[in-house]
C-alpha cells in the first residue's frame, strides 16, 4: 500500500506549510505491484480529482512512463489509457520508504505500507 | 403496477429496519411504498406489507438487507382465518395460474411459537378450495406457499401461549429468502484474524455499510478506523475503502514486522485489493489535499470507559494538556519512533467536527453514517450536530440499558 491514488490526495499539512506542499516526494522506496480490480467507471469518475502533473511525474520517478503528459478530455479516454491509469493509480504500492514535503522537508515515513502522517506538536497548525 | 409483498423481518435492531429498506431501495434505484397506518409499520411486529413494482426488487431487498428474513408475495391476510380465506378467494386471479400442475410446498408456522402438527395440517387442508393439482414436492418445489400466524405479543414467549390465538395471519408465495443475514456470521469478530476491544459487532457494521449505500466503484472512508470493522463490510459490498487512525498500532496490531492486521483481515474476507490504504493521522489535523472525494464516511465510537465515568469514547487529538511542557523533538523525529502527545477529545466536539469534515470530504449526495454512544435519558434530536448542507436522513437508537447508542446518517 500507499498507492498512487492515495499519494495524489495527500499534501503536507504542517504548520504554515501551505504552498508548494504537494506532491510529496518519494524517497528510498520499496515498490510492489499487486493486481487490483479494474473498474473503468470508477476511474472516469475519479479523474476530475486527480492532480494530473503530480501523478505523471510521480509515476515516472517510480519508473512507469505509461501515462500521457496531458490528461485526456472527459469522454475521449481509450481503453488502453484507462488500463494504464488503473495500473498507476491502483496497482503500484509503496511498501517502505518516506514521503518528503518539497516545501518544509517534513519526512512522512512509510512502514509496512502505512504512512505516518502525524505531526509533532510544534508542527500543528 | 405495484404489488403487495410481505417482508418477514428479524427481530433485531428493529430501529434500522426502515432506514435499511430505504437506503437499499435508493441504492438500486427503486421505491418501496410503506404502509400508511403507523400500526402497520410498528417495528416490534415481525411482518410488514410493502408495495413493490417488481419481483426483482423483492429479490434485491432479500439479497442485501441484513434484517430481511424473507420476502413473500401477499395473497391474503386476516385477523381470523375466515377473513383471510375470504380475501384469498376474492383474489383468485393472483394464484390461479399455479393451479394446473405447479409443484408446491406448503408451510404453516408462527413466529416465536410452534404450531402442533395436527393443527398445521388442519390449516393447510382449509386451503384445499384453491384446488392446486401439482404434486407436493418438499425438496425442489415450483413454488413455496407460507401461512404465518403472528402472535399477539412478542414478549409473550414467557407466557403460555394459547395455540391458534393470533393477532393476524399472513399468506403468500415465497419470492426470496434473505441471503444477507448469513453475513453476520461471516463477519463475526471472533472469527476474524485481527480484531481488538474496539471492534464493532458484525451485524451493526453490516447495517451501517448498507446505510452508507456501499457498492462497486464507490469510496468509503473511516477516519477512526481502529481495527477496521467498518471497512470490511463496505468492501464486501464492492466499495473501495480508506481507513485512518491517530494510533497506527490499532491498524497494525502487535507485531510491527508482519503485514498490518487490517490488511490481513481484509484478505481473509477476499477484499484485500479494495482496501486502498490506511494512514496514521489525527483527523482533526488531516492531510487530505482536497474535498469531494468520498461517497460515504462510516465510523463508530464506543464507550470504552465504565458508564459511571460519564460517556467517553476514548477519543483524543494531537496537542498537550495545559500546563505540560513541550518536549525536545529533535531526537525522536530522526529515529521515527516519536509519538506525539495527545489530549482528550470530547465526544460532542468530535461529532460536530465529523459533520463538518464530512461536508468537505463527501461528494454531493454522499452519506455520513456514524455510531455514537448516547445517554438515553438525555437523548434528544439536538444531540445530532447540524451543519448547513447536510440533512439528517435517519437516526436509529439501540437501547442499551441506561445507555443508548445511535447511528445517524447525514
Ligand atoms: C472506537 S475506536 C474505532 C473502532 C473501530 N470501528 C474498530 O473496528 O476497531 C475509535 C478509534 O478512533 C481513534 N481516534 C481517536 N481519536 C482520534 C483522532 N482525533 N483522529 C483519528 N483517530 C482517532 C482511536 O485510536 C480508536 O482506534
Ligand atoms: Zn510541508
Amino acid at each position: 500500500m500507499v498507492r498512487l491514488i492515495t499519494h495524489n490526495l495527500l499534501a503536507c499539512h504542517a504548520k504554515g506549510c501551505t504552498t508548494n506542499n504537494f506532491p510529496l516526494a518519494f524517497r528510498d522506496v520499496q515498490l510492489e505491484n499487486r493486481e487490483a480490480e479494474y473498474n473503468p467507471e470508477f476511474l472516469k469518475g475519479f479523474m476530475p480529482k486527480i492532480e494530473w502533473n503530480a501523478l505523471v511525474s510521480t509515476a515516472r520517478e517510480l519508473g512507469d512512463v505509461s501515462l500521457p503528459a496531458e490528461c485526456p478530455e472527459p469522454g475521449t479516454e481509450t481503453d488502453e489509457f484507462l488500463h494504464a491509469l488503473h495500473h498507476v493509480l491502483m496497482e503500484i504500492h509503496v511498501e517502505e520508504g518516506s514521503m518528503v514535503c518539497p516545501n518544509c522537508q517534513h519526512v512522512y515515513r512509510i512502514s509496512n505500507g502505512i504512512p505516518n502522517m502525524l505531526l509533532a506538536e510544534h508542527e500543528i497548525k | 403496477m405495484a404489488k403487495d409483498y410481505f417482508i418477514h423481518f428479524a427481530q433485531a435492531h428493529t430501529e434500522f429496519r426502515l432506514p435499511e429498506l430505504q437506503s437499499i431501495s435508493e441504492l438500486y434505484g427503486f421505491s418501496v411504498s410503506l404502509p400508511t397506518d403507523p400500526q402497520e409499520q410498528n417495528p416490534s411486529r415481525p411482518f410488514m406489507i410493502v408495495g413493490l413494482e417488481s419481483e426483482d426488487h423483492a429479490r434485491l431487498l432479500a439479497g442485501r438487507c441484513i434484517l430481511v428474513r424473507a420476502v413473500y408475495e401477499l395473497w391474503a391476510r386476516g385477523t381470523s382465518y375466515t377473513q383471510l380465506h375470504a380475501m384469498n378467494a376474492s383474489r383468485k386471479h393472483i394464484w390461479e395460474s399455479y393451479q394446473p400442475g405447479t409443484s408446491f410446498k406448503f408451510n404453516v408456522s408462527s413466529v416465536n411459537h410452534t404450531i402442533p402438527q395436527a393443527r398445521q395440517r388442519e390449516v393447510m387442508e382449509n386451503f384445499s378450495y384453491m384446488a392446486f393439482q401439482g404434486p407436493i414436492d418438499m425438496k425442489n418445489p415450483g413454488i413455496i406457499m407460507s401461512c404465518f400466524e403472528e402472535c399477539k405479543s412478542i414478549i409473550s414467549s414467557l407466557i403460555k401461549r394459547n395455540d391458534g390465538d393470533f393477532k393476524e395471519a399472513f399468506f403468500g408465495k415465497l419470492v426470496a429468502e434473505g441471503s444477507a443475514r448469513s453475513l453476520i456470521s461471516k463477519f463475526d469478530v471472533k472469527k476474524r484474524v485481527y480484531f481488538g476491544n474496539t471492534s464493532m459487532e458484525s451485524e451493526v457494521s453490516l447495517l451501517m455499510a448498507n446505510q452508507a449505500q456501499a457498492g462497486p466503484g464507490k469510496i468509503v472512508y473511516d477516519p477512526f478506523a481502529g481495527t477496521g470493522s467498518m471497512l470490511y463490510t463496505s468492501a464486501h459490498f464492492g466499495a473501495f475503502v480508506f481507513g485512518s487512525d491517530i494510533d497506527g498500532r490499532t491498524m497494525r496490531g502487535k507485531n510491527p514486522k508482519s503485514s498490518p492486521g487490517v490488511v490481513r483481515a481484509a484478505q481473509q474476507y477476499g477484499v484485500g485489493t479494495r482496501l486502498i490504504d490506511c494512514c496514521t493521522f489525527d483527523v482533526t489535523k488531516n492531510p487530505w489535499r482536497c474535498g469531494g472525494i468520498m461517497d460515504a464516511i462510516v465510523t463508530a465510537h464506543l464507550i470504552l470507559d465504565s458508564p459511571q465515568d460519564g460517556v467517553r469514547a476514548g477519543a483524543k487529538r494531537l496537542g498537550r494538556k495545559e500546563g505540560r511542557e513541550l518536549r525536545d523533538m529533535s531526537r525522536a523525529a530522526k529515529d521515527g519512533t516519536y509519538i506525539p502527545p495527545t489530549k482528550p477529545y470530547e465526544l460532542s466536539e468530535l461529532a460536530a467536527d465529523l459533520v463538518t469534515l464530512s461536508r468537505y470530504l463527501l461528494k454531493p449526495g454522499g452519506r455520513l453514517v456514524f455510531f455514537l454512544p448516547t445517554v438515553t435519558d438525555e437523548y434528544e434530536e439536538v444531540d445530532v450536530p447540524t451543519c448547513e448542507g447536510m440533512t439528517l436522513v435517519a437516526n436509529s437508537m439501540q437501547n442499551f440499558g441506561k445507555w443508548g447508542r445511535r447511528v445517524c446518517v447525514s
